[in-house]
């Protein structure tokens, strides 16, 4: 059987600004029909440029792509090598042709000359895969991110394609939407036979594939199994990428005791690895009720560990409250709607407040009450002490001392140089020329840009990292007491996301009060003093940590990710090994209560044998 | 009420779902009794006349199930310009009158009856325009009136009229509007984060406006043509490569109720034509 895709030596080079870049250079890679293939590299590693080379967008500068043993060079078969391989991008609002869903399902039908019947035929059969078809009558800005997508993705579909790409699709998506379109994706691979290839940055994503390829700097570096492929955890890390925390753990397990497999992908895998080691060493009824008294030791101690946390004084007044706040969009039209409708949140000076809520909770809504730039319909607002209600509250002082990031903030950079974009608030404030440039260095420098080498560069050059920090500082420009980041870290690769985070963590080192909006639930589970859920309108819960993730039941049933660990813990509660109220949610603590579990069991700590030897 | 609000007092581009029986009529059949409306609001110099058409698409909007005072309030932003051009009609227009009362006259102003008449006339002319727009994109989805504008003047295709490609790049900005929209709030909202504010230049002073504005416009800009450049690529990866060799998907058929309400336009126009109605002229 021919492979379905076939590249020999592929070599593309573009001009950018004068310079030639070489994106890729030299990839050879053979894809049969039925696989499911993920593409991982970090920013810059040349997976989109390859993945667009699948449907003759690009073709190579050098060497031959085969689709179905049509080559992408010969222009006679380009309606043919782009219905055989569908392609769904990064941002499904740059993809939607049409204003009604169906509609824009038909575009790539009717652009292949199909009849009217067959094509209704077909929009049906796609909205049906996608689960969509309830929505074919809706406008697409009004589905949420996965929805969209999934339109998106039957648009491909309705060419009848052999080959689905996704080029980053899930990267803008919230958990719920990414979990959906993956879903999709593994359905249409197992059901349809569609091959699939998938280019990403969530390690998480590459454990459905049946083959990871990473690429770096335009070359194949790296090609294998996932299990197999995150073993090689610092070859990946020097490849900018990252393991997936589970495989992260089976590994540290595995250095701690070498008889644990270190090469499992699942939280069910790891459960099931701990079992496995109980049985063998004596799982006796006696050594079990040994074992309970030991687990609560073992509880206290994930106790202790989060006594280490500052709590929220709770005597101080709140820089920053909301309470019972409501908000309606389009109010008093018939499109009226409730964005929020009792929101309560309070920030305590000094404290990493995070909000956790899917797309369209209302998340959004609320954080743009802590600056003033929404009213409260009902409710109460207070910053710094004033009642934003007041009207004699100057509100350009509260957009000061409550600097707001948004999504994405590198869309709103506008200057042509970094150093005047982040200038922009300070001038506006009327303060001399020395103090914005005291400014503007101070808050380039605490982003991890150097004054003198950045302040110059054109703004729209930069890479997508360093834009967001540039956006960033030109918040911190302003100096506000609290910072509020609506999805730092969203779209960004594995290593800007650390870098970037680490930045954050500075600022609140330097005492900023810091509140993150995030989808990362790993990422909040590290940082946050405090955590609010946002359903529905309404917080929902409020708690540490410990608290919110314990409860990691109640978190799935309003459609939120749990962080990795927390799903480790409930696999091994789901063997009644850990008991029911344990709270398990950063990779330290995993390791330490499964450590506990195996030694308990009889298991022996490699350096503990390492010294009996050596005696 | 929130600055920030852009699509909110904007009802021109927006439709309202409320399965009336104006809503099912046929797109190409709203258009044409939209044409046939607008025709007679043309063809008649009386204000009795004109009035009465206000009245019937009054009437239209209660029989599409929409409440009256949105569909005004929409037409708020044009309030301004009909204004001025009420008081430049009123101003300039008087030398041409050709009543014999003169109420006043003081320099090149010339205030009669006709004018009065033809200044109202003009104005709820304008309105009546804007209301058939309103009524029209109120009822039914941009992509039905594109496709029945595409169906109508296909016959131009012919005569060399890009009538598909103009019809795919209005259903293409009819689809970005409020995703644009959504974008100049976002990017408005964060530049006032910043300690952005937009108002409060002179009004005498446009080149300072401009300038004030411009971390609004270029953001906005530099996006708008990063998203064109995606849907290139998107539309281009489902091989859209012009209008060769396509089919429609859309299916546009008229039914007896479409040709009634058809042919009652056409008489509407008829009559507002024949009748001799009153006027100062």
């Amino acid at each position: 059987m021919t492979p379905i895709i076939r590249i020999e030596n592929l070599h593309y080079t573009y001009q950018h600004e004068g310079r030639a870049v070489q994106a890729l250079r030299g990839i050879d890679l053979t894809i049969e029909q039925g696989e499911y293939v993920v593409l991982l590299g970090h920013n810059g590693s040349g997976k989109s440029t390859l993945a667009k080379h699948l449907n003759a967008l690009l073709t190579p500068t050098q060497g031959d792509v085969w689709i179905n043993g049509w080559n992408t060079k010969d222009r006679s078969h380009l309606r043919d090598i782009r219905s055989m391989v569908g392609i769904v991008f990064q941002q499904p609002d740059n993809q939607i042709v049409a204003t009604i869903v169906e509609e824009d399902v038909a575009f790539g039908p009717e652009n292949l000359g199909i009849e009217r019947q067959e094509i209704q035929r077909r929009v049906d059969w796609s909205l049906e895969r996608v689960d969509m078809l309830p929505f074919r009558h809706r406008a697409p800005h009004l589905l949420s991110g996965g929805q969209k997508q999934r339109v998106c993705i039957a648009g491909a579909l309705a060419m009848q394609p052999a080959v689905l790409v996704l080029d980053e699709a899930t990267a803008m998506l919230d958990p719920l939407g990414r979990k959906e379109v993956l879903e999709v994706a593994r359905r249409l691979n197992k059901e349809q036979g569609v091959t699939i290839v998938a280019v990403t940055h969530f390690m998480r994503e590459a454990i459905e594939a049946d083959r990871v390829i990473v690429l770096h700097e335009g070359r194949i570096a790296m090609q294998d199994s996932p299990r197999a492929l995150f073993q090689q955890r610092d070859r990946l890390r020097a490849l900018g990428l990252d393991v997936p925390h589970v495989s992260e753990l089976a590994q540290a397990l595995h250095r701690r005791f070498p008889f644990f497999p270190s090469d499992l992908l699942t939280p069910a895998e790891i459960a099931e690895a701990v079992v496995a080691c109980c049985d063998g060493s004596g799982g006796s009824p006696k050594s079990r009720r040994e074992g309970k008294s030991k687990e609560k030791e073992a509880r206290s101690e994930w106790v202790g560990a989060m006594d280490g946390f500052p709590s929220p004084a709770p005597f101080s007044s709140p820089l920053l409250s909301l309470r019972h706040v409501a908000h309606y969009y389009m109010r008093s039209t018939p499109l009226e709607v409730k964005a929020i409708e009792d929101i309560n949140i309070e920030v305590h000076r000094g404290e990493i407040v995070g909000i956790i809520g899917h797309t369209g909770s209302g998340k959004s809504t609320a954080i743009q009450h802590f600056n003033g730039l929404l009213k409260a319909h009902e409710g109460e607002v207070l910053v710094l002490g004033q009642n934003l209600a007041d009207p004699a509250v100057d509100l350009r002082a509260v957009r000061r001392a409550v600097g707001l990031v948004f999504q994405m903030p590198e869309a709103q950079l506008f200057e042509q140089y970094v150093g005047d974009d982040i200038a922009y608030g300070p001038r506006k404030q009327g303060l001399s020329p020395e103090e914005v440039r005291a400014r503007v260095r101070r808050a380039m420098e605490a982003v991890g840009l150097p004054f003198e080498e950045f302040k110059d560069r054109i703004t729209f050059t930069l890479s997508g990292g360093q834009m967001r920090r540039v956006a960033i500082a030109g918040v911190l420009a302003l100096e506000p007491q609290v910072l509020v980041l609506d999805e730092p870290t969203a779209g960004l690769d594995p290593q800007t996301r650390r870098q970037l985070m680490r930045h954050i963590l500075d600022l609140h080192g330097q005492g900023v009060t810091l509140v993150i909006i995030s989808h990362n639930m790993d990422e909040l589970a590290e940082i946050c003093d405090r955590i609010y859920v946002v359903a529905e309108g309404r917080t929902v819960m409020a708690g540490t940590p410990a608290e919110i993730f314990s409860s990691a039941a109640a978190l799935r049933a309003i459609g939120l990710d749990t962080p990795d660990m927390t799903q480790v813990a409930e696999a091994l509660k789901a063997h009644q090994l850990l008991p029911e109220n344990a709270s398990i949610y950063t990779l330290e603590q995993a390791e330490a209560a499964i450590a506990h579990l195996l030694m308990e069991r009889g298991a022996i700590p490699a350096e503990t044998l390492a010294n009996k030897q050596t005696e | 009420m929130s600055e920030f609000e852009y699509l909110r007092n904007v009802t021109v581009g927006q439709y309202i779902p409320t399965q009336s029986i104006v809503h099912r009529l046929d797109p190409r059949t709203k258009l044409l009794a939209a044409l046939f409306i607008a025709l007679s609001a043309t063809s008649t110099r009386s204000a009795l006349a004109t009035l009465l058409l206000v009245g019937l698409l009054m009437g239209v909007t209660k029989l599409a199930r929409i409440e009256v005072r949105y569909v005004l309030r929409g037409l708020l932003p044009a309030a301004p310009f009909i204004v001025v051009l009420m008081l430049m009609q009123l101003l300039f227009q008087g030398r041409f009158s050709v009543c014999e009362t003169v109420y006043v006259e003081w320099w090149f102003v010339r205030l009669t009856p006709c004018l009065i008449e033809l200044v109202i006339l003009g104005a709820l002319r304008l309105v009546i325009f804007l209301f058939l727009v309103s009524l029209l994109t109120l009822t039914t989805t941009a992509s039905h009136v594109m496709h029945g504008i595409e169906t109508l003047l296909a016959p131009l295709q012919r005569i060399g009229l890009p009538v598909h490609e103009f019809a795919l790049a209005n259903i293409i900005a009819l689809r970005f509007i409020p995703t644009i929209a959504e974008e100049m709030e976002r990017i408005a909202k964060a530049q006032a984060s910043r300690g952005g504010d937009f108002g409060g230049e002179p009004w005498w002073r446009p080149d300072r406006m401009a300038r004030a504005r411009l971390p609004l416009i270029v953001p906005l800009f530099v996006n708008t043509l990063r998203r064109a450049e995606e849907l290139i690529v998107a539309m281009e990866a489902r091989c859209y490569l012009g209008r060769k060799g396509r089919t429609k998907f859309v299916d546009l058929h008229f039914t007896g109720l479409d040709w009634l309400v058809i042919g009652l336009s056409v008489l509407l126009w008829v009559v507002i034509w024949w009748t001799p109605w009153p006027t100062f002229t």
